[in-house]
């Protein structure tokens, strides 16, 4: 998927200017920036929650255009937002195929199917929860933020755009978090990832893309770069900086 | 392991049961009169009318709804299914126009609820008085007396040793439960309940399901007004009035949860059980009347408690 020279503005304010960013399978984006710097901007254009001023997207090769989030879904393009969209009171297995069922005479609901399919998803993601029976209330949030990106893969999603996925999480369960991004890339998935957090992303990350002021301000491979590096793009102190995938 | 704790209402149900058995065991060794088939099938026949608008209570609660309309609702069936049979219409037809009548009031509330954005205790609070009223009006406070005829069959007639009104009771529950677990639209009005905005990120028709519940909540106050009005002969605008709040307390006493996604219509049979055994053993055991409201507001107090202890904190 191609994104090229995308703008954005909210009246006086210029959220996104001349923004263009590649996506293949197999591979995960960081998506980095201050507060403000139009990554959550960027997401909802993509997701069809925004309508772009400017620019075009390609999805393998042929123009699309993406005005609704039912576009978006068309193409393959799952979310998985902050706060989760979760059903707390319904189990693993429901929360996963929430609104695509599998069904019986199309009015009952397949409940083994659904069960054995969401076990199989889990294992396909090497996802270990105690079961996919139980409520989603009673896992930790490394499990739920698990259950999310399973179903945004249920959705058919090729390209996942996560949204802080370990914002709220603590050590081991962001480690988990990882661990789930790392398998969607061996997938064959193409994944944006924003995050602040900055200790693990070179680690899980193919490339990252540093957004400051609505524009991109770095697209580096993640193994040419380090940490202060992007910390300088993200503030502003280091030079603008774009590398292409052949390394120029 | 986990599977058997999976739900948290499993407990709730198990504690309503024991409490039930107790309750029963209770009121046997008390009186000698409870324990006969003579006395269940009067308990049963008690609970049936007003555990229609139960269930249909139950099932607006699931999608975190709440219809304070209901018995009003009964109320105006019971009048337009009175005069209709004044009129001599046919006996089906009538039975179809007051359930549908009432389905209408429903639509109404629905529209409030749904497309106006009213707050449900506001809108049925206000759509109780309106259709309270109404009831009133159509006869300038007067009841409709019909009498004993073919329609009289349907609220006092019995089949295989039990009044009509439990069978039918009965099948609405079973149907109802049936419903709830098994149809894709059952479990999406747990979800509703459990969070709207999830399920309309993924493309579920929340607000028609919603829709829908008020409807078939009214459908089934129409019909519990047309057996009431069938069982007494008479329809009286002032049917039910005040069975709001018992109706809310058995359900509530049944594990259903007042913000939704919890709880099934199991647990608000065994509700509706534990309050009609009450009401029938201090009646055995000639208890002064004004000690019903009492026990039966204590019981919804200490039930509501201890689920809420279990649970670590309901309302925080």
């Amino acid at each position: 998927m191609a994104v090229s020279n995308v703008s954005k503005a909210f009246g006086q304010v210029q959220a996104l200017l001349d923004v263009s960013l590649n996506l293949y399978p197999g591979e995960v984006v960081g998506l980095l920036g201050d507060n403000g710097a139009g990554k959550s901007t960027l997401i909802k254009i993509l997701s069809g929650n925004y309508h772009a001023d400017q620019g075009t997207f390609e999805y393998q090769g042929r123009p699309v255009t993406i005005n609704h989030p039912a576009d978006a879904q068309a193409l393959g393009i799952a979310t998985v937002y902050q706060d989760l969209a979760l059903v707390e009171t319904r189990s693993v297995a429901h929360n996963i195929y929430l609104g695509r069922e599998p069904r019986r005479f199309g009015f009952f609901m397949d409940r083994r199917k659904m069960e054995k399919d969401a076990t199989g998803m889990l294992e396909g993601l090497n996802i270990r929860l105690p079961s996919q029976k139980v409520d989603v209330e009673l896992l930790s949030g490394g499990q739920r933020q698990a259950v999310a990106l399973s179903r945004a893969i249920a959705m058919g999603g090729n390209i996942l755009l996560l949204d802080e996925p370990t914002a709220a999480l603590g050590v081991e369960q962001t480690q988990q978090v990882h661990h789930l991004i790392t398998s969607m890339r061996k997938q064959g998935k193409a994944v944006v990832v924003i995050t602040h957090d900055l200790s693990d992303i070179l680690d899980i990350t193919d490339r990252v893309a540093v957004l400051r002021q609505g524009r991109l301000w770095a697209y580096v491979p993640s193994a040419s770069t380090t940490t202060n590096q992007i910390i300088g793009w993200i503030t502003g102190v280091a030079l603008p900086y774009i590398q292409n995938e052949a390394g120029q | 392991m986990i599977s058997a704790f999976k739900r948290q209402d499993n407990w709730t149900l198990i504690g309503l049961f024991i409490t039930l058995l107790l309750l029963v065991a209770l009121f046997s060794w008390q009186s000698e009169f409870f324990f006969t088939t003579r006395n269940f099938i009067n308990i049963g026949q008690a609970i049936s009318i007003r555990g229609l608008i139960a269930i249909g209570l139950t099932v607006v609660m699931i999608a975190g709804g709440l219809d304070l309309s209901m018995a009003a609702v009964a109320a105006v069936a019971g009048m337009v299914t009175a005069s209709l049979i004044t009129l001599e219409v046919n006996s089906i037809l009538v039975g179809v126009l007051g359930v549908a009548a009432a389905g209408v009031l429903g639509a109404f509330n629905a529209l409030l609820i749904v497309k106006f954005r009213i707050n449900p205790i506001i809108a049925t609070l206000g759509t109780l008085l309106f259709y309270r009223g109404l009831a009133f009006v159509s006869t300038g406070g007067d009841n409709i007396v019909i009498g004993v005829n073919a329609w009289s069959e349907l609220g006092r007639g019995s089949w295989l040793g039990a009044p009509i009104t439990v069978w039918l009771f009965l099948a609405v529950v079973v149907l109802g439960m049936c419903f709830m677990r098994f149809t894709v639209a059952g479990n999406h009005l747990y979800a509703v309940g459990g969070n709207s905005e999830a399920c309309r990120n993924v493309g579920i028709r929340v607000d028609r399901l919603r829709g829908w519940t008020y409807v078939a909540q009214a459908c089934l106050a129409g019909l519990a007004g047309l057996m009431l009005t069938s069982q007494s002969g008479t329809a009286l605008p002032s049917a039910l009035n005040g069975a709001e709040l018992d109706i809310i307390a058995a359900v509530l006493l049944g594990g259903i949860a007042l913000n939704g996604g919890r709880g099934g219509l199991l647990g608000t049979l065994l509700g509706l059980l534990i309050i009609g055994v009450v009401q029938n053993g201090l009646i055995l055991l000639q208890v002064q009347i004004y000690w019903q409201s009492v026990v039966r507001g204590a019981i919804l107090i200490i039930a509501v408690t201890l689920d809420s202890l279990r649970r670590g904190g309901g309302y925080r």
